[in-house]
């Protein structure tokens, strides 16, 4: 796909991009990929959001072990392996580390960094329940934030500038609805691997670029030809899907596997909400991050979300479930164990759970799993 | 005729009431598996590592013993069960027990992991079955996840506890607990209410803390004792709060005397009796009240006459340290580390926690809990626990800091690495971080933990001695 090539092409040379940004003053706010920065407030004040979600490689969790023990989220103690080794050029040009506290593990991140490193971390929190006081919570979380960003960039973020930034993150994620609703069609027009891909791209990616990008994937994937046939439709969920956190993706499609649909705590950016951009647009920003977005597998109880994957798994026309998980991920952990069964009663399928510490040494026997997944539901 | 457990339940203190508490007895046991062979094992066990020769320790057993009954009979005896976790906010567990009192209802308020490890692991040394059980359902081993849940739910699995009216979840803190919660109330369906809160101060922010997380975690607390009311009929009022302090002041004014006997060198009795005290207050909210005490201050005159005649459970001049928490369920493991000739005497505990604000501007009883619990600081974040640290060690003139931390608690799991650099930067004092297991000791036992306290014990030793020459 041409605009895929195109997004590469941009993000390869993106850090470049971003080191001249920085030199021309321009401030760069990182954040991590848990769905709860609202960027628009990072763009409202002329700043780059750049989400620090690199993973997928063991030798950064390997780094941390100097810093925290083993029993974190495998994604968690990679953030601070690159972050206490400077091994993620990334983790070197932001001037605020924005961390929505979500769980233990993200806080981790936000601990052991901020002890350790000069980054200047800024936590806020993030209630693990939809109810008026946790929107409220929420709320004055983002508020502070936003002081924070006025007061690093000097530019105050005022509702028309905010307004701008709210519709150009809107139609992002409208895109990536769109684009994602068309896998509902079958065969997909798009593969996981590809669809993946342009969601990645977008915490990295220049925000209009990155708009641009998608409009144009939009506008390729109505003209072409839909493939002919494809293998078994599969809905991946789980804990956090990282950049470079590839394995289990290429695994299912090598497989002739289809992943048609992916749901994600980290690393999927939601696209199912857009921000009501009128009234007050701090309320609206909590609104659509807190209050509509679905919740990940830390929110108590957990029930919307896994009605949700239900609801996934029937409009996608799914075959089976692909849950794959990180290490230690405890919440994670804890509902795929008794999931599977709601999952049966309520649609038939089947589901696979894996788990993953980003090891090599791992890689065979995932890979035996899935070829084994694939065949089992293969229609 | 005899039983098969009198020699056991003498050995921890009991006396006429075996006779009048016998069908209690035996319905416990039976529900518990616990035969006459466990007897046997339990009075070697408790023998080897409690200091029976105190009658307040064969006290504290004792009211651990009917605390136990009381949890296995609630449901049978006609009670409504409340649960709560651990570690929680200290006082919502009295203040639902005292409310219900004064309503005339009959509750059951504990927290029964706790409660199974002080029993089933201390004295009976029989807790892997339960362990087991917890792994079969749902928490499996080898990922990390809490052993206290897997506790709770082996014993809700077995069904040697009662399946509970409404639990309660210390969401403020940590994640698991919540989760697996979830997941026992998708298995029996009862009411879970979880208190929420976030731990999102920045590292170095304590003692300062955003008025927000007081609105939010109070409103929260107001929440459940709402809950309470609507689950369980019971009002949980400013006047049963008051109520609660009152009847636990007298508990927590002796454990405050123990805790400052312990720093007598020698080191008047094992830390692990300390903690038997100390724990009771944490999980129980009716025998550490009604039996508590009586077996604390009992306790206290004996120690004290220890102290008085110079006699200790390690050398005097031994290198004083301070630990995050015994075990509880494992009592050799404090042995061990005693053996290695440290006076394990001070925990966090030993040193009261700063004085929340006084007179308050809140005005529920959620928020004023909640701000209190921000000045203590064990749930107001990871900074606010180092900190803690550092000012115990520096009040307390300890040696060293042995941070066990629990491999398996994700809050306490951070900080592995954190705590003892915190320490050593800020207090000089060397500090060795323990991968733990505080309530599971099957893969932490004494025996694999042994080399490194061994080590650790005698940098201390030399230590002292090159500051004394």
């Amino acid at each position: 796909m041409k605009a895929l090539d195109k997004l590469s092409s941009h993000l390869r040379t993106r850090l470049v991009d971003l080191r001249r940004a920085k030199e021309q003053g321009r401030k760069i706010v990182g954040y991590t990929p848990g769905g709860y920065l609202p960027e628009e407030l990072v763009l409202a004040c002329g700043a780059i959001p750049i989400c620090l979600i690199r993973g997928g490689d063991h030798a950064p969790v390997e780094l941390s072990g100097a810093y925290i023990c083993r029993w974190i989220d495998t994604f968690c103690r990679a953030q601070i392996g690159y972050g206490v080794s400077g091994d993620d050029p990334y983790y070197g040009i932001v001037d605020l580390f924005a961390i929505p506290i979500t769980d233990n593990h993200i806080r981790a991140i936000s601990d052991v960094l901020d002890y350790n490193t000069n980054i200047e971390i800024f936590p806020f929190g993030v209630p693990h329940m939809k109810e008026k006081v946790a929107f409220d919570y929420y709320l004055h979380g983002i508020t502070r934030l936003k002081a924070r960003l006025e007061e690093l960039t000097g530019v105050e973020i005022t509702n028309s500038k905010l307004r701008e930034a709210i519709s150009l993150c809107n139609r992002e994620r409208e895109l990536l609805k769109e684009i994602s609703l068309m896998r509902q069609s079958q065969p997909a027009p798009i593969s996981g691997k590809d669809f993946v891909a342009l969601n990645h791209g977008s915490f990295l990616a220049d925000k209009r670029i990155m708009v641009e990008t998608l409009e144009s994937v939009y506008n390729e994937l109505k003209e072409q030809s839909t493939p002919a046939s494809e293998g078994p439709r599969v809905l991946l969920t789980g804990s956090t899907l990282a950049i470079g956190d590839y394995r289990v993706i290429e695994m299912v499609e090598a497989a002739g596997g289809a992943i048609v649909i992916e749901e994600f705590a980290e690393g999927i950016r939601p696209y199912w909400e857009k921000v009501k951009a009128d009234g007050d647009l701090m309320a609206a920003l909590a609104d659509c991050y807190f209050t509509r977005r679905v919740p990940p597998g830390w929110f108590r109880p957990g029930k919307e979300r896994r009605d949700f994957l239900i609801k996934l798994a029937k409009d996608f026309n799914i075959a089976g479930v692909i849950w794959y998980q990180l290490m230690y991920r405890e919440s994670y952990k804890t509902e795929s164990y008794y999931f599977p069964g709601l999952l049966k009663r309520e649609t038939g399928l089947p589901m696979l759970t894996l788990e993953s510490d980003y090891d090599q040494a791992e890689t065979e026997q995932l890979r035996t799993r899935i070829e084994t997944f694939i065949e089992t539901i293969r229609r | 005729m005899a039983n098969y457990y009198d020699a056991l339940l003498k050995l921890c203190g009991f006396e006429d009431e075996i006779k009048r508490e016998k069908p209690r007895i035996d319905k416990a046991f039976r529900k518990l598996e616990l035969g006459p062979e466990d007897m046997k094992r339990a009075e070697r066990w408790v023998s080897e590592n409690h200091d029976v020769e105190l009658l307040g320790v064969r006290k504290l057993l004792r009211a651990w013993l009917l605390e136990l009954f009381d949890l296995v009979l609630a449901k049978e005896e006609g009670k409504k069960v409340v649960y709560y976790g651990y570690p929680s906010i200290q006082g919502p567990g009295m203040a639902i027990k005292a409310a219900s009192e004064e309503a005339s209802k009959e509750v059951y308020v504990a927290c029964p992991d706790t409660i199974l490890c002080h029993t089933l692991g201390q004295i009976f040394n029989k807790l892997a079955p339960v362990l087991e059980a917890g792994e079969q359902n749902g928490l499996p081993p080898g990922h990390g996840l809490c052993s206290l849940q897997q506790i709770r739910n082996g014993g809700l699995a077995k069904g040697i506890i009662p399946v509970p009216d409404l639990v309660t979840s210390s969401s403020y803190y940590c994640d698991m607990g919540s989760k697996a919660d979830e997941l026992l109330h998708d298995r029996y369906g009862h009411r879970a209410i979880y208190v929420d809160g976030s731990m999102d101060s920045r590292w170095g922010e304590y003692p300062d803390y955003l008025p927000q997380r007081v609105d939010y975690l109070g409103a929260q607390l107001n929440k459940l004792f709402d809950t309470v009311n609507e689950v369980l009929g019971v009002e949980v009022t400013q006047e049963a709060w008051n109520r609660a302090i009152s009847v636990s002041r007298q508990f927590f004014h002796a454990i405050g005397q123990l805790t400052r006997l312990m720093t007598a060198d020698p080191m008047p009795i094992s830390a692990v009796e300390v903690s038997l005290a100390l724990q009771l207050g944490g999980a129980s909210t009716g025998r550490a009240m009604t039996e508590g005490p009586e077996a604390v201050s009992i306790l206290c005159g004996e120690v004290e006459k220890r102290v008085e005649a110079g006699i200790g459970v390690v050398e005097k001049g031994a290198p004083r340290v301070l630990n995050f928490s015994a075990s509880f369920s494992d009592p050799s493991i404090m042995h061990m580390m005693e053996n290695t000739g440290l006076a394990m005497s001070a925990t966090l505990l030993s040193v009261p926690p700063p004085k929340a604000p006084y007179p308050t501007t809140y005005t529920t009883l959620g928020e004023i809990r909640a701000e209190g619990e921000m000045t203590i600081g064990m749930y107001h974040s990871s900074f606010s626990i180092a900190k803690r640290f550092e000012d115990a060690v520096k009040t307390l003139n300890i040696d060293g800091v042995i941070w066990s931390y629990l491999y398996n608690c994700r809050p306490s799991a951070l900080l592995s690495h954190v705590v003892k650099k915190w320490v050593e930067e800020t207090t000089g004092v060397p500090a060795i971080s323990l991968e733990m297991d505080i309530y599971d000791s099957r893969n932490y036992s004494a025996a694999a933990l042994r080399t490194r306290v061994e080590a650790f014990a005698e940098m201390l030793r030399a230590r002292k001695a090159t500051a004394k020459a």
